[in-house]
């Protein structure tokens, strides 16, 4: 049951929550306690082995329960393997220029984006904008 | 406030993307991870087929290409929220 609500804490990263950020721990929490039941009833199992039968119901159940569990506690592993951004521009700090093709195949660079309505965009945004949100994202979609 | 999106996606994959989910913003390709790596934000090996990409990151850049506000996050699960954003930018004067 807690596996369960483990993964399915990490299908409520599609919804845009402000609670967002507690998710992964709020999932690896579920799992642990999923795993912690999971002891308790392997224990019982060898302790009262006469009052616990129906083995096979207990085997289905276990590995029912540890799939869940145990993709919670690997998809927390593996989605914060992640690089130090460190070295990266910080706050104050002025990034470097580029030149990059759009979906177009055509080259925009970073001066264009920050000028008035640059001819490859779709947007008709007739003043030069404030700011440039760059957003790097992984890909492959 | 102009948000671009980039990623090493070729700019096909791109523009499949954009029309898919109609999107009407600009979005690059760095399919060398070139430009990436010179934001030191390159996660090696990072995709699928194990290519270089780019570790999620925000940069909020004015018009003297200063950084105002970024965000890097620790889990690929996690990432800026569009609010957060906007009141990032609602900060610039």
């Amino acid at each position: 049951m807690f596996g369960i609500a483990a993964l399915t804490c990490n299908g409520a990263f599609f919804v845009n929550a402000p609670l967002q950020r507690l998710f992964p721990w709020l999932s690896l929490l579920l799992a642990i306690v999923a795993l912690s039941f999971l002891v308790v009833g392997a224990r019982l199992l060898i302790v009262h082995p006469n009052v616990y039968r129906g083995r096979m119901l207990s085997v289905v159940l276990t590995v029912i329960a540890l799939l869940p569990a145990g993709l919670s506690v690997f998809g927390f592993v593996t989605t914060r393997k992640l690089p130090s951004a460190a070295a990266a521009p910080q706050v104050g700090q002025q990034v470097p220029d580029f030149t990059l093709s759009d979906t177009s195949g055509k080259p925009v660079s970073l001066d264009q984006l920050l000028a008035a309505s640059p001819a490859s965009t779709t947007q008709s945004q007739a003043s030069a904008p404030k700011a440039v949100l760059l957003i790097f994202y992984r890909g492959y979609w | 406030m102009r948000p671009v999106a980039i990623s090493v996606d070729p700019p096909e994959v791109s523009r499949n993307l954009a029309n898919k989910s109609g999107y009407t913003f600009p979005i690059l390709s760095d399919p060398d991870a070139a430009v990436i790596r010179r934001y030191h934000i390159l996660q090696p090996a990072g995709s699928p087929d194990e290519h270089d990409i780019a570790r999620p990151a925000e940069f909020l850049v004015d018009s003297s290409k200063t950084v105002r506000w970024c965000n890097f996050t620790e889990d690929i699960r996690v990432r800026a929220r569009a609010d957060e954003m906007l009141a990032a930018a609602r900060q610039l004067r």
